[in-house]
């Protein structure tokens, strides 16, 4: 049944896609409101997919093991409910047309491709502190990636305007203004999540290892990550960084952010247990 | 005599080479007279704008030309365009009816021509010649603006500039405007961005009293220009047009207002001929330095304008620029046939006259009949060779065989009679003469 309900989100993710890309090239508000539809039928079912897996499960805090697609797959839907959250307060279609695909990009091997089952340590099997880690973690992530996805179009934007070279998609890009203010805000609410998953993620690993902070890829990655989102943060709020200096950083961040999830897939086995 | 057009535009050199022979407004009148004191040239106009440095003159020959040409300085040389008669007069129709401009359909550039032309009527460098041919390139450039949508699909420089400044900041409200001098373009930007939201506009000039009787006008608020640097720190867009002949915003000035301002993004807009605004500002973070060549670029990438209607404005300018030819090469045979028939009638009134005194007895009624008929007869005679002369509209030999055939002179042309400007306007209305500028050569 849940795979069912997670195909059935796939292609209206792919559908929502489709439309959203088809937009940048002939742009019409009931394309944007289709778009959006779609996405927004896509996160629903794929919800209750997650649903119907925990209650399959017995209850969300007895897992006793997870699969590296089952962890894309939340990021997919964590990150689809972001966009549509930024679209209802921004009104940012062309976010849509980066976030659509990316989705897709994800759920597919997340979903098509099969992965094995990984244990948990059972220490933490039923731990509050595996639950709230895994939650901030992947909504951070997702909030990170949104930013990154704005932080791109910023870059990208700021670039025609600078060298004076409108492309064809420039009249679809939202301002530089609010692309900046947007993508800021959302790494300081990604910064907030991922400071959560750190601290979280330092208790379960102190349960599972003895070590708040082992000395690993995934959580020297985080790390950085964090370390990067709070010097821009303090740029910002001390020098007034704004711009593209603040994009590139968010980028950069947000591309170590993806090295702890590379870190905690190729983890050794005694770490596999403590992650999400 | 010869229609000339000499003179570039923003096709044919960069804007760094037009500010550098760019004619400030307050020279356009001395330069017109130095025009009209050269050999062969009889009446000359200066069209000065950002976009275009070109003269419009009636001379003798071509040979005139490189005389004009030398007027504009060696920087020109190399950019400047040449044309004469039909192909001057074809740019001339084009430039006002604004199918020449940066951006296809914009309504400034009759304004810019009319006052052009006033500027060389003040000069008396203005004659009957140039001012017909002005009157119908008005006519032709009204008839596109009426008959077709191009200036629907327009865009102005200055609308492009309202555009880049909210691709840039996103809503206008509660933005800071600073208007640097007093360009038309200039004042029209801020207006707009005004009309958009923008919370405050300063405006800075040299004069204080211009300062505050444009701030009057666009509802700003007058500054000193002296204040430049703390201006610089508050605004979010600041249109510059104040034709200083250097920057006024150098890179330097604006890398420390940049950092008293923590970076916040800001749009230069440098609407004027010399630029005001260094272009090596462009390179600051976010600084965004935009001069009327960089605008004219967005505007082309974001025309809409249909081509369709371009090409029917397009059509509309021949139409009128080959009634204006044809109208013009009609009249070269009026003189030749009002010769012939004042000729013809004067032999007839000799001839009845001393016809009318030899037969004696004559009532009064029989002196009319005989004048009545002498002129049918002269009528008769000349019919045919008038609508021949008409239809060869001065393409071919039968006037002068005509004039050689009948002995009939051409009154020489006296200093003091050339017809006025408004005398000229009024005749072109009534499709005047007008050939000579266009066939002799």
């Amino acid at each position: 049944m849940a795979t069912i309900l997670v195909h059935i989100a796939l292609l209206a993710y792919t559908a929502g896609a489709a439309v959203f890309l088809t937009w940048l090239v002939r742009p019409s508000p009931g394309l944007v409101r289709a778009g959006r539809m779609l996405l927004l039928v896509g996160v629903v079912v794929h919800f209750a997919a997650f649903g119907v897996s925990l209650g399959v499960a017995g209850a969300g805090l007895g897992v006793k093991a997870w699969k590296g697609g089952e962890l894309f797959s939340l990021l997919a839907a964590v990150t689809v409910t972001g966009y549509l959250l930024l679209d209802f307060r921004y009104e940012l279609p062309v976010a849509g047309a980066f976030v659509g695909p990316f989705t897709v990009a994800v759920m597919v091997p997340a979903h098509l491709v099969h992965s094995n089952a990984r244990a948990i340590a059972p220490e933490v099997s039923h731990s509050i502190a595996l639950f709230v880690h895994v939650g901030a973690a992947a909504i951070g992530t997702a909030v990170l990636a949104l930013a990154f996805g704005l932080s791109v179009l910023y870059l990208a934007s700021e670039r025609q305007m600078k060298e004076k070279r409108p492309g064809r998609l420039f009249a679809r890009l939202p301002s530089l203004d609010l692309l900046d203010r947007a993508g800021y805000r959302l790494a300081v609410w990604g910064f907030v999540f991922l400071s959560l998953a750190i601290a979280t993620g330092s208790l379960v690993s102190r349960e599972v290892t003895g070590s708040p902070f082992p000395l690993a890829p995934k959580e020297g990655f985080a790390v950085l990550a964090w370390a990067l989102f709070a010097s821009l943060i303090q740029a910002r709020l001390v020098a007034g960084w704004r711009g593209r200096r603040v994009a590139m950083l968010v980028v950069a961040g947000f591309v170590l952010l993806i090295g702890t999830y590379v870190g905690l897939l190729s983890a050794a086995p005694a770490l596999r247990g403590t992650a999400a | 005599m010869t229609l000339l057009c000499v003179g570039l535009s923003h096709k044919q050199a960069p804007i760094a080479v037009r500010e550098r022979i760019a004619v400030p407004a307050e020279q356009v009148e001395g330069r017109l007279r130095q025009l009209k004191s050269l050999p062969g040239v009889r009446e000359a106009m200066l069209v000065s704008t950002c976009n275009r440095i070109e003269i419009f003159a009636v001379a003798d020959s071509r040979d005139a030309g490189e005389d004009v040409l030398e007027t504009l300085g060696p920087v020109a040389a190399p950019h400047a365009v040449r044309r004469f008669e039909e192909e001057a007069l074809r740019h001339l129709f084009r430039v006002t009816a604004s199918l020449d401009s940066m951006v296809v359909g914009e309504a400034q550039i009759l304004g810019q021509v009319k006052e052009a032309a006033a500027i060389a009527q003040q000069a008396g460098a203005l004659g009957p010649e140039l001012t017909k041919v002005l009157a119908r390139a008005t006519t032709a450039a009204k008839r596109v603006r009426t008959e077709t949508e191009i200036a629907r699909g327009a865009v102005s420089v200055s609308s492009i500039a309202v555009q880049l400044a909210h691709k840039l900041l996103g809503s206008l409200d509660g933005r800071t405007v600073l208007l640097l001098g007093a360009g038309e373009m200039a004042q029209i930007a801020a207006r707009e961005l005004r009309s958009q939201g923008a919370h405050e506009l300063l405006v800075a000039n040299r004069s204080p009293q211009q300062a505050e009787e444009l701030a009057r006008e666009v509802g700003g608020v007058p500054v000193s220009l002296a204040e430049l640097p703390s201006l610089l720190e508050r605004a979010d867009v600041a249109i510059c047009s104040t034709g200083a002949m250097e920057a006024v915003v150098t890179r330097e000035l604006m890398a420390r207002a940049l950092k008293a301002r923590r970076y916040r993004p800001i749009f230069l807009v440098d609407l004027t001929l010399p630029r005001n605004v260094e272009p090596s500002a462009n390179e600051l973070e976010n600084v965004y330095v935009y001069d009327l060549d960089d605008l004219e670029r967005v505007a082309v990438q974001n025309s809409d304008l249909r081509a369709s209607q371009v090409a029917k404005a397009e059509e509309i300018v021949e139409q009128e620029l080959k009634a204006f030819l044809l109208a013009s090469r009609e009249r070269t045979a009026v003189p030749v046939l009002a010769r012939l028939r004042a000729h013809a009638e004067s032999v007839a009134r000799a001839e009845v006259e001393k016809t009318l005194a030899s037969l004696q007895g004559l009532d009064e009624k029989q002196q009319k009949t005989v004048r009545a008929m002498a002129s049918a007869i002269v009528n008769k005679l000349l019919h045919t060779p008038t609508s021949r002369l008409r239809t060869e509209a001065g393409r071919g030999p039968l006037g002068e065989a005509t004039a050689a055939l009948f002995g009939l002179e051409a009154e020489p042309e006296q200093p003091g009679e050339q017809a006025s400007s408004e005398q000229a306007q009024a005749e072109t209305a009534a499709e005047g003469a007008v050939l000579p500028l266009l066939r002799k050569r």
